[in-house]
């Protein structure tokens, strides 16, 4: 066994106080987010039902939005985008 | 009279703006047994008397019936009643027409208004034959809503009165997209809001029982969550409606921990289903990041053996660095059957794998008891990433009410950032670790060194593109000033004989 001795280390308050690094969020590009599954197929739906009037089409296309809108992820004001987007 | 009948259709047929596909096969079945009934009711009609002139007048507008037929039947103004009453009688005898899709008469405005129509036609011919005509063709009507009835694509109705009824159901029914819609959009709705809070409860319960004062993470950790780590800010980041974030910094060994309970998406209804279906479970993952000297030559993983397997395939470091580990027969105590061990070296594996973990945790009855929240295990201080040395413990979640069960799991993490804090390799295991990442090193090194002459040479490409740019945009400017000289010497020329002249 190649552990060394300094069992006092372990009963002792392992806290470093000095030691503290803050929170930095790991910035992610635009480039690598994952991909909005929800939103491509929300794109597609609705277009079909555009070109070839499908009823069921344009409603599977809202109901996409929907799971794509409940899927965002607070990543720098999502909200604020779409909204700004959608008005 | 057998075709008044049709007629009537077609003129109500051409008021009325085309169904859907379910609701034209409907008509049409209606159409053909109403024109079947009227078929072999002319027929016994026919057999019964006798018609006179009937034939000159078949030919002349024979010809016309099936012009009126293919443009107009579905135009909104009604037809003359008497060219179609009279072109009609000779398609009867030949069945009805294929190009008509029939529409029911549900305006009872429009049925009354043929009546008189009709009548007069009927004049024109045999009254006896077609004496009970009307009566049978005001039946159909009634007999169409008692056929809708009988049609399974229908809805059942009554009489006469009920053929709005019957117009106001099919609305309704042809709406059933719509509303089936608008309904899972409402229950979705619902949902979200139903998922969102359990959630948000699991993770609450988790930093509750182990992130508050007095808690394992408190204990260990100066700095709690990822605010100023004062008594109001707040322990969990919430990066969605399904991923919560624990952060810890403050300890010996370690710069920091970051905690990432990924929970399933029970906000998202359809989510909500495939995972069902998919059995996915409530996970959380331990980062912690090693200080530089704090880590020394390991490359370990510990999972259940499908999960081990997969590892050893993704992770770039296992993969090169790691082999899979054949269960240890020197008798000694070791970890429970269904894990599987993947190190770079043996002597390091056993030495992490010491007794008191075996005992509490890993051992066969130890993890029998408290090993079903256990994922996988993965130390490493060559992770492809920013940060190299990376301690990777990956748990299930269990029931918000259950959080008490993860405890022997959870003092897993801190154990281990000392013991490997402190752990030092021997000098036969160093020697065996050296070889293979001084090669990964170098092949780094390589690779960094060929990124950065490519980008050289983009650059320089780039910037010769600009100066020829540039020198063709001066070439074409120094062109135009030649030419400006030349006018300006030009007119110079001219110039002076002018000044003479006016000095005159």
């Amino acid at each position: 066994m190649r552990e060394t001795r300094e069992t006092s280390s372990s009963t002792a308050d392992p806290r470093q106080p000095p030691a503290v690094k803050p929170y930095a969020p790991p910035r992610i590009l635009a480039d690598e987010l994952p991909f909005d599954y929800a939103g491509f197929l929300a794109v597609i739906f609705g277009i079909t039902g555009l070109m070839f009037r499908y009823k069921i089409c344009s409603w599977l296309a809202i109901i996409f939005v929907a799971k794509s809108l409940a899927n965002m992820k607070n990543m720098e004001n999502d909200l604020r985008q779409t909204f700004s987007a959608v008005s | 009279m057998a075709k008044p009948s049709s007629s009537r259709w077609l003129r109500i047929m051409s008021g009325f703006s085309s169904p859907s596909g379910d609701a034209l096969l409907f008509f049409l079945a209606i159409f053909f047994f109403v024109s079947l009934l009227t078929h072999g009711i002319s027929r016994i009609s026919v057999l019964a008397a006798e018609f006179e002139g009937f034939d000159a007048d078949d030919v002349e507008h024979e010809e016309e019936a099936n012009e009126a037929f293919d443009p107009k039947f579905l135009k909104s103004s009604p037809l003359t009643p008497t060219s179609l009453t009279q072109t009609s009688f000779p398609e009867s005898h030949h069945g009805p027409p294929p190009s008509s899709a029939a529409e029911l008469p549900t305006d009872d405005a429009s049925v009354s208004a043929e009546k008189p129509l009709a009548s007069s036609a009927f004049e024109l011919w045999d009254d006896e034959e077609f004496e009970g005509i009307p009566v049978h063709i005001a039946d159909p009507t009634s007999e169409s809503p008692s056929l809708a009835s009988e049609n399974p694509v229908g809805d059942g109705v009554g009489d006469g009165s009920a053929v709005n009824a019957s117009n106001r159901q099919w609305r309704l029914s042809s709406y059933f997209i719509e509303i089936l819609c608008i309904s899972f959009l409402i229950i979705f709705i619902i949902n979200y809001f139903i998922g969102k809070r359990q959630n948000e409860l699991i993770a609450l319960c988790w930093a509750s029982q182990f992130a508050t004062k007095d808690s394992i993470f408190d204990k260990n950790f100066s700095l709690l969550g990822t605010g100023d780590g004062k008594e109001d800010s707040p322990l969990l980041l919430k990066e969605g409606q399904d991923v919560f974030k624990f952060y810890a910094s403050g300890r010996r060994y370690c710069q920091g921990l970051i905690a990432t309970m990924e929970l399933r998406s029970r906000h998202d209804l359809i989510a909500r289903v495939m995972d069902l279906l998919l059995n996915k479970k409530d996970s959380i993952t331990f980062g912690i990041v090693m200080n530089e000297d704090a880590m020394d030559h390991v490359v370990l993983a510990i999972a259940r053996k499908k999960m081990a397997r997969s590892m050893h395939k993704d992770a770039k470091d296992l993969h090169r660095f790691a082999t899979v580990m054949a269960t240890q027969s020197s008798g000694r105590r070791w970890v429970a059957e269904e894990l599987m061990v993947v190190t770079e070296s043996k002597e390091v594996a056993g030495d992490l794998m010491t007794d008191v973990v075996i005992d509490q945790v890993f051992g066969e009855k130890a993890f029998d008891k408290f090993g079903k929240g256990f994922i996988s295990l993965h130390f490493t201080d060559q992770h492809p990433g920013s940060c190299k040395k990376l301690l990777l413990f990956k748990f299930a979640l269990p029931h918000a009410n259950n959080m008490v069960d993860l405890t022997r799991l959870i003092t897993l993490v801190p154990y281990y950032i000392d013991l490997i804090g402190r752990y030092k390799l021997s000098i036969q295991a160093r020697s065996k670790t050296e070889a293979p990442r001084a090669k990964a090193a170098q092949e780094s090194l390589k690779e960094m060194q060929s990124a950065r002459q490519e980008a050289l040479q983009k650059r320089r490409a780039e910037k010769k593109r600009l100066i020829e740019e540039a020198e063709a945009k001066l070439s074409a400017e120094a062109v135009r000033r030649k030419e400006e000289k030349e006018r300006a010497r030009q007119m110079k020329k001219l110039g002076p004989k002018v000044r003479m002249l006016r000095s005159h």
